[in-house]
């Protein structure tokens, strides 16, 4: 594991059981989730209006992503050509560790002294804030979000809403204390007010940076462009008013044409926010003009595997087509069970599940693919189809397969495929094993205590089954 | 190994494709035409279209006869606003008759002391609301952006129909895209805080449209 992960996903289960006993988190989890599964529908709903619907639409950009997931070589090399034709440099990373390494040299080789940044995930895959700290070069992040967090000494919980577990009374008491001002009593009526304040602080920022980091949502072939989706307008901040602009994005972000763009921009603000459109949409193509008084002198693409490419032709293939909606955690029990930091990575929620054993090894993130309740929200709410729980089940399959699940859990499969490969056996044993929960069930109806496996029981009742085996009631149907 | 090759390498390895060429041929293709997805069906009348979804997302819309009238509207909606009468505005409506408003309007990069800033537009998209401005030397893009109120004049005869549209028109126009194009529906707003949405984030709080031209 490289430096540049770091991932904290090996404690899974300490840091869940730390998140489900928060009760200001919970409480903040459990006023935002309705406002995105209400958000999301609304938005979708619009569409009929326009002869629209969400299975079309779906399909469609289902089709483009998959286009260039299926040929990502021949694009890349297709992008790579018109972006450098438009007047951008393009350099590849391997890694995060690659990523912040070239980042810092271009930053240095422009005397950057701070740098201004737009929400982007793959800058916290690579620690990109650290390593540009460890230069000497001020990061400042500039999504209220992104901010809020950064001055918490924290990472994003959610990837379009990067703050959703701080209450309010949290953020001012960041505010206060690094604008340096005294602490307020707060209501909710004072939250433009909040945001003012960050407007002002980080408009200083914007003028006097000398380099805009940025991701990007897509990277259009055509035109070799960078398209940033943003509603606060700081994607615009940072790619107009720093002399040097580097976008950081991952090798996956490609797509066709503008028009396909245009297909994909029905859909991801509508799964992210709901909204028919974000505010702020901008293609970004090569530097300046000569005549041109403002945009940056130069442009940089710095195009990141850092994992990605080993899922091309895989079993994972279609997690690349992923276009960073945030649809999956907003429709997630688990994820609102728990909030973001309980994933220990950069990506929570399932589609987290699925990146984070994958970016940082499978023998690293054992217990991701587990969270989950199989009740495939994730996958129908997915603006790109996804099958969510077909790939984390796929990853317990790996898991076993390489010999990585507990000695007691092996043993019990194998014992049971012993006994499965035996009919007569099996039929007494699974007779005796329903009749002995029968046994187990009190006066309730409920089995309480499940003998050989008390912690099953620990938290919640066990419905008992019938008394009898399925091959008994089977019988005995065939025969009335 | 340079990193690119590598990478690419890697793509290879997991594609296990062969007909490089081919393949490249097929993509160059779907490039040189491009495919529309699902189009929305909308009613024929532009102009109200876009003034409905324009103002659900929460820019202010009036409309004027002809471009002639626009500095009048301009002054008439900065008294009401309580704005000073300055602006800094792009070239493409800076030969408007600004003084014979009583506005006092510069056109060059917007900086941070401008209170308003007025642009014209590439063209407009009815099915979102949307303007769709292009940078360049006469159109800096600071001005729809530094101001806390944006004013944009939208020609009546530049609404189109779909962002689709707007590619279309701006291939025709243009050929290659500028440094920047601009896609804005409203004012800028976030809801990072407690999911309360605050209008005014970064960009412009007042995004107030003028359509300029006759509904036919
Ligand atoms: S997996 Fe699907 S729903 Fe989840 S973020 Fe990616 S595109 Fe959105």
């Amino acid at each position: 594991m490289t430096a540049a992960v770091r991932s904290q996903a090996m404690f899974f289960q300490a840091r869940a059981a730390r998140q489900a006993r928060d009760s200001g988190l919970q409480k903040t989890l459990e006023k935002a989730r309705p406002l995105f599964v209400g958000k999301r529908a609304k938005g979708l709903a619009g569409l009929a209006d326009d002869g629209l619907d969400f299975a079309g639409l779906r399909a469609a950009c289902e089709a483009i992503r998959r286009r260039v997931v299926d040929d990502l070589d021949v694009w890349l090399e297709l992008f790579e050509a018109r972006a450098t034709a438009g007047g951008a440099e393009v350099l590849w990373a391997r890694d995060g560790d690659e990523v912040a390494r070239l980042v810092v040299d271009i930053a240095q080789r422009h005397g950057v002294t701070k740098a201004v940044k737009s929400k982007s995930m793959l800058s916290e895959e690579a620690r990109l804030n650290e390593a540009l700290a460890a230069a000497g070069i001020r990061p400042v992040e500039t999504d209220l979000g992104e901010y809020i967090v950064q001055l918490a000494g924290e990472a994003p919980s959610h990837i379009i809403a990067p703050a959703v577990h701080k209450t309010l009374a949290e953020v001012e008491a960041l505010f206060a204390q690094h604008h340096e001002r005294p602490v307020q009593a707060r209501t909710a009526a004072d939250i433009p007010a909040l945001a003012a304040e960050a407007r002002a602080v980080l408009r200083q920022h914007f003028l006097s940076a000398e380099m805009g980091i940025s991701g990007a949502n897509f990277l259009i072939a055509e035109s070799g462009s960078a398209a940033l989706v943003t509603n606060e307008g700081n994607g615009r901040m940072v790619t107009t008013l720093p002399r040097v602009h580097v976008v950081v994005t991952g090798i996956e972000k490609i797509v066709p044409t503008l028009d396909d763009f245009a297909t994909l921009m029905r859909l991801l603000p509508r799964s992210a926010t709901g909204q028919g459109i974000s505010n702020y949409v901008s293609l970004l193509t090569g530097t300046r003009g000569a005549d041109e008084r403002e945009g940056p002198e130069k442009t940089v693409f710095i195009l990141v595997d850092n994992g990605r490419a080993a899922l091309a032709g895989s079993d994972f293939a279609a997690m690349l087509r992923c276009i960073r909606c945030g649809a999956c955690m907003n429709h997630c029990p688990v994820y609102f069970s728990l909030g973001g930091h309980a994933y220990g990575w950069v990506y929570p929620g399932p589609m987290g599940s699925v990146l984070t054993p994958l970016f940082t090894g499978i023998e690293n993130a054992l217990d991701l693919p587990h969270a989950s309740t199989g009740c495939n929200q994730c996958g129908s709410v997915c603006p790109v189809n996804i099958p969510l729980p077909a790939l984390m089940h796929r990853l317990r399959e790996m898991q076993h397969e390489r010999g990585l699940r507990p000695w007691r859990e092996r043993l019990a499969l194998r014992a049971w495929a012993w006994l499965a490969a035996r009919p007569g056996l099996y039929r007494w044993a699974t007779r005796r094993a329903a009749r002995y929960l029968r046994w187990l069930t009190d006066e309730s109806g409920r089995i309480r205590v499940l003998g050989l496996a008390p912690e099953w029981t620990a938290g919640r009742d066990l419905a008992p089954p019938p008394g009898r085996t399925f091959h008994e009631l089977y019988a005995a149907r065939k025969r009335a | 190994m340079s990193a690119r090759e590598e990478i690419l390498q890697r793509v290879r390895a997991g594609l296990g494709k062969r007909d490089a060429a081919a393949r490249r041929a097929a993509a160059e293709a779907c490039l040189s035409d491009p495919a529309r997805g699902p189009q929305p069906r909308m009613a024929s009348d532009l102009v109200a279209r876009f003034a409905d979804k324009a103002r659900s997302l929460a820019s202010s819309v009036e409309q004027v006869g002809d471009m002639a009238a626009v500095p009048a509207a301009v002054a008439r909606y900065l008294t009401a606003q309580g704005l000073p009468p300055q602006a800094v505005a792009t070239g493409d409506v800076a030969g408007l008759d600004w003084a014979g408003a009583g506005l006092e309007v510069a056109a060059r990069v917007a900086v941070d002391a401008d209170r308003t800033g007025i642009s014209g537009c590439f063209c407009a998209i009815a099915e979102t609301g949307t303007l769709m401005l292009l940078s360049g030397p006469r159109t800096p893009a600071s001005v729809s952006l530094l101001p806390e109120t944006h004013i944009a004049v939208v020609p009546v005869g530049r609404l189109v129909a779909t962002m689709e549209d707007a590619f279309a028109l701006l291939r025709a126009e243009r050929g290659a895209l500028p440094r920047a194009v601009n896609f804005i529906s409203g004012p800028s707003r976030t809801g990072d805080i407690e999911q309360t949405i605050v209008l005014g984030a970064h960009g412009p709080c007042r995004v107030h449209l003028i359509l300029c031209g006759e509904t036919s």
